[in-house]
């Protein structure tokens, strides 16, 4: 489970960065993320919506402890992400899109990498990485080396490096962005089918596609606060708009206006 | 500790396998030397014989005079004289190289040597340092004839010749083989040992911390149940095992280039190889391990700011200069160890190995830059823990 309360973010700004933005405030600072609060619930997807620069990614960074947050606080299985990272990164699983992975090792070495890390021990590792090696197909590349590798077969081993822990907790952080369908697809069947292996799966996005498809609960972010916090279905039944997209752009001209 | 060795396991494998980390590793290192000695010594040498062996052609214009010295020269195989000839037309000759020297003696050149005052020679050819050799041979030949009209000026005189001598100095040099070479070479030798150290340290540095942040990995490791100090001693110890390496490397090409120079005399060789004994090296070693530790937490520390591969390698090369200009100022002459000097970062280590090579290092001197190497080493790592602990610095 995932509770976070009250969560606020501020940065810094460069000079450079206050005059790209705009940003004429006196101490040069800015709420990447104002007080939010929402709970993620074991065996359901949670999807966090929101516009470029709402803040989805700092929350999920903080999320996953890459981050300290201002002010409130994260727990994720009981554990405090400020006080106690290591138990937190221990019940964890993290996947962005954009993240790449290690050109010169092979697919075995690098998902061993991250197990090793996790402090596996060799006979559990190798349990599981039959088992997700077989079950996405991989056995035939897994002594490739990564640059070589397609990027469907990357995701893949993305995917396997993410939950070769079999976390309790996973993040994804849009995590189809600039794939195509059919490794977009994986993606989305890990995440089903990380719900169904009862996990807590929070995902951020900008495919509504996705939302619809995956989603139990949501919260939709912009400007750092939260602007909906509830069941998917509640979501639905609310709407104005024909559609998903339409709800979503009516809800973000409301708060700007 | 455990994670650390696996992070320092993997990076070292990822390492391994980076052609470019390898080309300036090892086979930059491992190469230059003796591509460097084999070339120079080879220019030099052949140079040398090529000058030593040539025939020199002088053009002679006497005056009716020094008939013996012309003579002199017509014994000397290695002499070809030219008396037929007007000055304009030898400058013109020597300028064209078809002429080594113009040697004119002036008119009454006998007659002033015979009434006990000087006669005036003029010498003229092309002063350049490609023509050294030929100069030297030239004023050899010069010299002799004075030596001959002075030994008959003085029996003319009934005069011994250490009349005019009133002392005679005989010198004996009682600095070692290795004080002279630790002179000569003693200071270029950790210049380029401190340099390829440095460089060979560079590219991992600038791979494992800024490559990995523009690939997005970074994120990914951070998220493992890990440390950041242990993650950060991975590293460190990759890059300066990397460091090590090349400036081993830049030893053993320098052992192998000098090995393959045939012509250097046997007693200098013999010096210079008792220079790259057991014992000099495990010195020169242990000296090289906090400068790294230095090199490598330097470069993660600033490799980490940057946001690309591209951008740390931009911020890194300056950086060149900075360890460049303490290294070469142990290469000035009259710069030595004193308990000043071995606290300077880099110009301690340039200093010292030369200490080291001419056997003249005391143990205080080589307790302070102990001291002081290790010091900036663990400031060094404390800095750079402070900077990979900083969100500002990781997500840039």
């Amino acid at each position: 489970m995932i509770v976070v309360e009250d969560l606020w973010k501020t940065f810094k700004l460069t000079r450079q960065q206050r005059k790209e933005k705009g940003n004429h405030s006196q101490d040069g600072k800015v709420d990447a993320v104002a007080g939010i609060s929402f709970t993620c619930q074991p065996g359901r997807i949670f999807s966090l919506i929101g516009p470029n620069g709402a803040g989805k990614t700092t929350t999920l960074r903080m999320i996953a402890t890459l981050l300290k947050p201002s002010k409130g606080s994260v727990t994720v299985s009981g554990f405090d992400t400020v006080k106690q990272p290591l138990e937190v990164k221990k019940k964890l699983g993290f996947l962005t899109g954009t993240t790449k992975l290690y050109d010169r090792l092979t697919a075995e070495e690098l998902v061993k990498y991250y197990a090793d890390l996790q402090g596996m021990d060799k006979s559990s590792f190798e349990k599981r990485k039959d088992e997700l090696f077989t079950l996405l197909d991989m056995n035939d590349f897994a002594k490739w080396r990564i640059a070589k590798l397609s990027s469907g077969m990357r995701q893949k081993v993305s995917i396997v490096r993410t939950i070769i822990h079999d976390p309790e907790v996973v993040v994804f952080d849009e995590p189809t962005v600039g794939l195509d369908v059919i490794t977009a697809k994986n993606i989305i069947e890990l995440i089903r089918n990380c719900k169904n292996d009862g996990k807590t799966v929070i995902f951020s996005t900008h495919i509504m596609g996705e939302v619809s498809l995956l989603s139990d609960d949501m919260a939709l972010i912009h400007k750092g606060k939260l602007i909906y916090n509830g069941t998917y279905k509640d979501f639905q039944s609310g709407m104005r708009g024909e559609s998903l997209e339409e709800e979503f752009i009516k809800l973000i001209q409301e708060v700007r206006s | 500790m455990r994670n650390s060795l696996v992070v320092f396991l993997k990076e070292l494998k990822d390492t391994l396998r980076d052609r470019r980390t390898i080309i300036f590793m090892v086979a930059i290192p491992l190469l230059v030397f003796p591509v460097l000695i084999s070339i120079a010594s080879g220019m030099i040498i052949s140079q040398a014989k090529k000058a030593q062996a040539k025939t020199l052609e002088i053009g002679l214009i006497r005056h009716g005079n020094a008939a013996e010295f012309s003579m002199e020269l017509l014994k000397n195989a290695n002499v070809e004289i030219r008396e037929d000839i007007e000055e304009e037309q030898a400058k013109a000759l020597i300028r064209q190289d078809e002429l080594d020297a113009l040697i004119i003696f002036e008119k009454d050149f006998d007659r002033k040597v015979e009434d006990f005052s000087q006669g005036r020679i003029r010498l003229l050819m092309k002063m350049t340092e490609d023509s050294e050799i030929e100069k030297s041979r030239v004023l050899k030949l010069l010299t002799q004839f004075e030596d001959t009209l002075r030994m008959k000026r003085f029996q003319k005189m009934d005069l011994d010749e250490s009349i005019i001598k009133t002392i005679k100095i005989s010198e004996q040099n009682l600095a070692t083989a290795k004080e002279q070479l630790a002179e000569a070479v003693g200071g270029f030798l950790p210049y380029m040992f401190i340099i390829f150290c440095f460089m060979g340290a560079m590219y991992p540095a600038i791979d494992l911390a800024a490559g990995e942040k523009e690939r997005g990995t970074l994120e990914t490791l951070l998220t493992s149940p890990v440390d950041r100090f242990q993650i950060l001693l991975g590293k460190l110890g990759v890059v300066m095992l990397a460091g090590m390496i090349s400036a081993l490397v830049a030893m053993l090409g320098l052992y192998l280039g000098i090995r393959r120079m045939t012509d250097l005399p046997p007693e200098l060789l013999k010096t210079v190889m008792s220079i790259l004994e057991v014992n000099t090296i495990l010195i020169l070693l242990s000296l090289l391990v906090p400068l790294t530790i230095f090199f490598a937490a330097l470069l993660l520390s600033l490799s980490i700011f940057a946001r690309s591969y591209k951008e740390a390698q931009s911020i890194l090369s300056p950086l060149m200069f900075v360890v460049i200009i303490p290294a070469f100022m142990g290469l000035l002459p009259g710069m030595n160890l004193t308990m000043g000097t071995a606290v300077i970062p880099i110009l301690n280590v340039s200093l010292a190995t030369k200490a080291i090579i001419a056997e003249t290092i005391t143990v205080p001197q080589l307790a302070a830059v102990y001291l002081s190497l290790i010091t900036l080493a663990v400031v060094s790592i404390y800095v750079c823990s402070k900077i990979y602990g900083r969100e500002s610095a990781i997500f840039r």
